[in-house]
């Protein structure tokens, strides 16, 4: 399936009619197509033989032989056909990933009417998952795409296959489940030009913060969503003095701002410089806030702002 | 894709279990080492299963294919023909099986199987081959599903039952194609299996072997008549007739096909009647007089025989008509009659005077053939499944001396007499009578039914038959062999296994008839079903055969068929909801039968707190139950429905068992 058929946006449109993205997909008549795989066309050879040895010895077993198979040929439509239809198909979600890793999509298979053995799934060309769903069961599939490109990642449609049980057939659907994973720039590390406010101190230009911020501990304070879990003050909860974290303040006493026009050269990897910083900052615990044009993160740690600044650097500049 | 796909273990197993029940039924026409090379191989195939065993590399695959090769040719003496390719075929079967590694190896062996389940037919296509052939198609076909199923797959009983669902709802499908799909005649022509050792009328034969043939009881064709089968002693089936005579031998007549065809007269009613004879690897076809038959390529040869166009070497069925009451050759040629008259120079003197003797007595010709049969019938003369050798002068050795013989020294002798009595005569060998088997209505002739009688011409009449045997032993023209030699006991005196000795006990008769008929009726409509029966039986069914209505039948009713099955096999109308909806349900259903209903707007898991608070003995199984059912309802939690089901039959067995919902509390 090469995509640079001309047929492809035409099969495109097609296919989005004919089965609509959605995050659960039931497979029905509409949404399985079913054709003689290659090694069903070789059987059909077989087969043709056999009726010419029935032909030409008049021997009726021949004949008997070549009908009984090509008869269970085209029963197999029906099992191999049965061996897609009902199953649906739900999107479990996927990790936000970075670029240069590959991207896990969780694809949750039900089935409710019967079961389904040797389900291949796969996004061609990359090499396909074979799993089983028990009768009336649930199995979750987890299938990695390679995250290329920062920003929204959309695998595509699902290919779902099955040749089950004779592999004379094959009988396969093209399933949208809505999925798409984060992709964060590729962290690449190297040295930041801190820019304080919005550079109104000119003599801070040029400090350098080391990826070591050492830390000082300061008190502690009652908990807030998006502190981080390592900070929390678990001896105060055990001893019920509700959820306290341990408040740290960097010893560069000021707030640290990540801004991307401060940095030169290719925005790509700009974004990838801040990206590690990011991390860095994260690791540490240091607060810190993120510019860039035409949005600013204000000053702040934890997980949850972490998250907000890899999202905003991960879809800075792609169309919504 | 270029990786190598591996082999699952299921799709091995079956192969090997395929790869036997193939091969058993080839093993009465393999060579011996084939066997034996089977076995190395299959030891092998399961060595480098268990991993002890390497694949053959390319040196050891180039001589064990010479070797094969080699082998074939010694023991077949060529390498091309049927006999030499089916062993090729099974030693390649056998030697892929070593070298397979990826499925389409694995693929490549099941089609190899599946053509050598074809040519075991070409060998034997009897009901038990037939039947039996399913047992490895079943296994290879299990083979082929194996290779789809997933390497860590363990139930090859599972498997191998869906095979068996697959072959039996493909049953009705295969029985449309085998009705209705167009049968055609050979595209070429391809030599059939040689019939080993097939027993059975020669073209020449000295008296002494008819008695022979007489030792088997082995069976050569089944007639089933339309409408009355004619009496048993009517029924003298013509093969052939032999009109030479050397002093020892009888023989047919050279060049006998060439003949202009008979003159003869239809009279009476026909008997219609349809013969399937087994293979004889020899012309004639058999007939009671006189047979026409309108199979292609047969004629009636100036003797009223019939005759294929080439030896008959797989088994034939053929339509007769016969006529019993017409008069054959009223007037001919008298030197046509000439070679029936022909005897050697000399020998057997005294018989040659005798018949002067008897022409003097009674110059009219049938009181002449009345007295001889008179005379034997009353001197002593014995019929014998035994009779003495005869070496010089035969015929008057037998007439004057031993008097003892079987039908062929009887009707031989007759016609010896005839001859030299200045009657055209001449001797018919054929079969006589046959076992009639009253469940099919048909008759089955066996090689012990093996007769010669002899034929006689006079002017006006034409050639008429007589039968000296039925002078000296009637009981063996009227109930057959069994009987005609009870006293001396010697009916299939070497086959004490023969099921046809034992025809006193009437279970095991039954049991042989019924065996016999289901025999008959498989060779008639299974493997007798070729274009004239199916065009035959398409006739009876739509009045007209035509290629449309042919082509409409096979699609038509097998779009229904499929559809039927489709509907069988998807239920449409069931549109079930999923197992967990399915459970909940059935627990709302549990609790309602305890006064417990769910409100509109409580969900369930509110529902189930209050279930648990009003009967608070079952509370832990009904947060049980419900805190399974949210994991795999709402979280997604991989699990098949067998633990929700497990969660609610603990509850159902906790609560007081009752059947209907109790009266409203107030």
């Amino acid at each position: 399936m090469s995509a640079t058929r001309w047929y492809r946006p035409w099969w495109n449109r097609w296919l989005s009619k004919r089965i609509p993205p959605a995050s659960s997909v039931q497979l029905n008549h509409r949404r399985v197509f079913i054709i003689p795989s290659r090694t069903g066309v070789a059987f059909g050879g077989a087969l043709a033989l056999m009726l010419l040895a029935g032909i030409n010895y008049q021997n009726s077993l021949a004949y008997g032989l070549t009908f009984l198979l090509f008869s269970v040929f085209v029963i197999a439509q029906h099992h191999t056909y049965g061996n897609l239809a009902g199953l649906t198909l739900q999107a479990a979600g996927g990790a936000p990933v970075f670029v240069g890793e590959q991207a896990a999509f969780r694809i949750r298979l039900i089935s409710s009417v019967r079961p389904h053995q040797a389900l291949a799934l796969s996004w061609p060309p990359a090499p396909a998952q074979v799993v089983d769903v028990p009768l009336l069961g649930m199995v979750e599939s987890e299938l990695a795409v390679p995250a290329v490109q920062r920003g929204w990642l959309r695998p595509g449609r699902l290919r779902v296959e099955s040749q089950f049980p004779l592999g004379l057939l094959m009988a396969w659907s093209w399933v949208d489940l809505d999925q798409t994973v984060l992709v964060y720039p590729r962290p690449l590390a190297g040295d930041l030009p801190l820019s304080a406010g919005a550079g109104d101190d000119p003599e801070d230009e040029g400090v350098k913060a080391s990826g070591h911020g050492a830390d000082d501990f300061q008190g502690l304070r009652s908990f807030v969503p998006g502190d981080a879990q390592s900070r929390l003050h678990w001896k105060a909860f055990s001893r019920g003095q509700g959820l306290l974290v341990k408040d740290f303040v960097s010893l560069v006493g000021r707030e640290q701002w990540l801004d991307l026009q401060a940095l030169d050269g290719d925005l790509e990897a700009r974004l990838s410089l801040l990206c590690y910083w990011v991390l860095q900052f994260s690791k540490n615990q240091q607060p810190f806030g993120l510019r860039l044009p035409g949005r600013e993160i204000a000053s702040d740690s934890g997980d949850a702002h972490r998250d907000a600044c890899l999202q905003a650097l991960a879809l800075f500049g792609l169309p919504a | 894709m270029s990786r190598v796909q591996p082999i699952p273990r299921i799709s091995l197993i079956w192969l090997l279990v395929a790869q036997v029940l193939v091969i058993v039924p080839h093993l009465t026409h393999l060579p011996v080492w084939i066997i034996a090379l089977w076995l190395v191989c299959a030891g092998w195939r399961i060595q480098i299963f268990r991993m002890r065993a390497r694949y053959p590399n390319a040196w050891a695959k180039v001589v064990l294919m010479l070797v094969a090769g080699v082998g074939v040719f010694i023991s077949r003496g060529s390498l091309i023909g049927l006999e030499a390719g089916t062993v090729l075929l099974v030693a390649a079967f056998i030697l892929k099986l070593v070298e397979m590694h990826s499925r389409r190896d694995a693929l490549v062996l099941i089609f190899l199987g599946f053509f050598t389940v074809v040519t075991a037919y070409l060998f034997d296509d009897s009901m038990l081959v037939a039947f039996y052939s399913l047992l490895p198609v079943c296994a290879l076909l299990a083979a082929l599903i194996g290779l789809q199923q997933s390497v860590f797959a363990e139930r090859p009983m599972a498997t191998l039952k869906l095979s068996a669902t697959l072959m039996l709802q493909a049953a009705p499908l295969l029985l449309l194609l085998f009705i209705f799909f167009p049968r055609i005649g050979p595209l070429w022509s391809l030599p059939a299996p040689s019939a080993k050792g097939v027993s059975g009328l020669s073209d020449s034969m000295t008296p002494g072997d008819i008695a022979d043939l007489s030792r088997s009881d082995e069976l050569v064709f089944r007639a089933s008549f339309t409408g009355q089968m004619p009496p048993r002693p009517k029924l003298y089936w013509r093969a052939l007739t032999m009109e030479r005579f050397d002093g020892k031998r009888w023989s047919q007549a050279p060049f006998a096909e060439l003949a202009a065809m008979p003159d003869w007269q239809r009279g009476g009613e026909p008997w219609r009647y349809s013969i399937i004879m087994q293979p004889t690897e020899q012309r004639w076809l058999f007939g009671l007089d006189v047979a026409q038959t309108d199979l292609p390529g047969v004629r009636q040869l100036n003797d009223f025989s019939l005759q294929a166009a080439a030896p008959v070497d797989r088994s034939l069925l053929y339509e007769v008509e016969s006529w019993p009451q017409s008069v054959r050759e009223a007037q001919v040629a008298r030197d046509a009659l000439q070679r029936n008259l022909l005897l050697p120079e000399q020998g057997d003197p005294r018989t040659r005077a005798w018949a002067q003797q008897l022409r003097q007595q009674y110059p009219q010709t049938n009181l002449l053939v009345a007295a001889l049969l008179q005379h034997f019938n009353r001197e002593a003369f014995y019929y014998t499944l035994k009779p003495p050798r005869l070496e010089e002068d035969s015929v008057d050795a037998f007439l004057f001396d031993t008097r003892r013989g079987f039908c062929a020294h009887y009707a031989g002798a007759m016609t010896f007499v005839l001859r030299a009595a200045g009657i055209p005569a001449r001797l018919v060998a054929g079969y006589q009578g046959g076992e009639i088997n009253s469940a099919g209505n048909y008759v089955s002739v066996r090689q012990f039914d093996a007769h010669a009688w002899v034929e006689y011409w006079q002017p006006g009449t034409g050639w008429q038959a007589v039968d000296p045997t039925f002078q000296v032993a009637p009981e063996r023209i009227e109930s057959g062999l069994e009987e005609a030699m009870t006293e001396e006991g010697s009916f299939l005196e070497d086959s004490p296994f023969s099921p046809l000795r034992y025809r006193q006990l009437s279970w095991l008769n039954e049991l042989r008839l019924g065996w016999d008929n289901l025999n008959y009726n498989w060779q008639r409509w299974v493997l007798g079903y070729q274009s004239g029966q199916q065009f035959d039986l398409l006739k009876r069914w739509f009045g007209e055969v035509r290629a449309e209505r042919l082509a409409v039948a096979l699609v038509g009713g097998g779009g229904l068929l499929l559809g039927v099955l489709a509907l069988w096999f998807f239920k449409p109308w069931r549109n079930r909801p999923s197992p967990q909806q399915r459970q909940y349900q059935r627990f709302e259903r549990l609790l309602l039968r305890h006064g417990l209903v769910r409100g509109t707007a409580e969900g369930p898991r509110d529902f189930a707190r209050r279930a648990g608070q009003q009967l608070p003995a079952q509370a832990a199984l009904i947060r049980q139950f419900i805190e399974h059912w949210e994991q795999q309802f709402y979280a997604g939690k991989p699990a098949d429905g067998v633990q929700l089901k497990r969660a609610l039959q603990a509850l159902r067995r906790a609560l007081p068992w009752r059947f209907t919902r109790p009266p409203e509390r107030t």
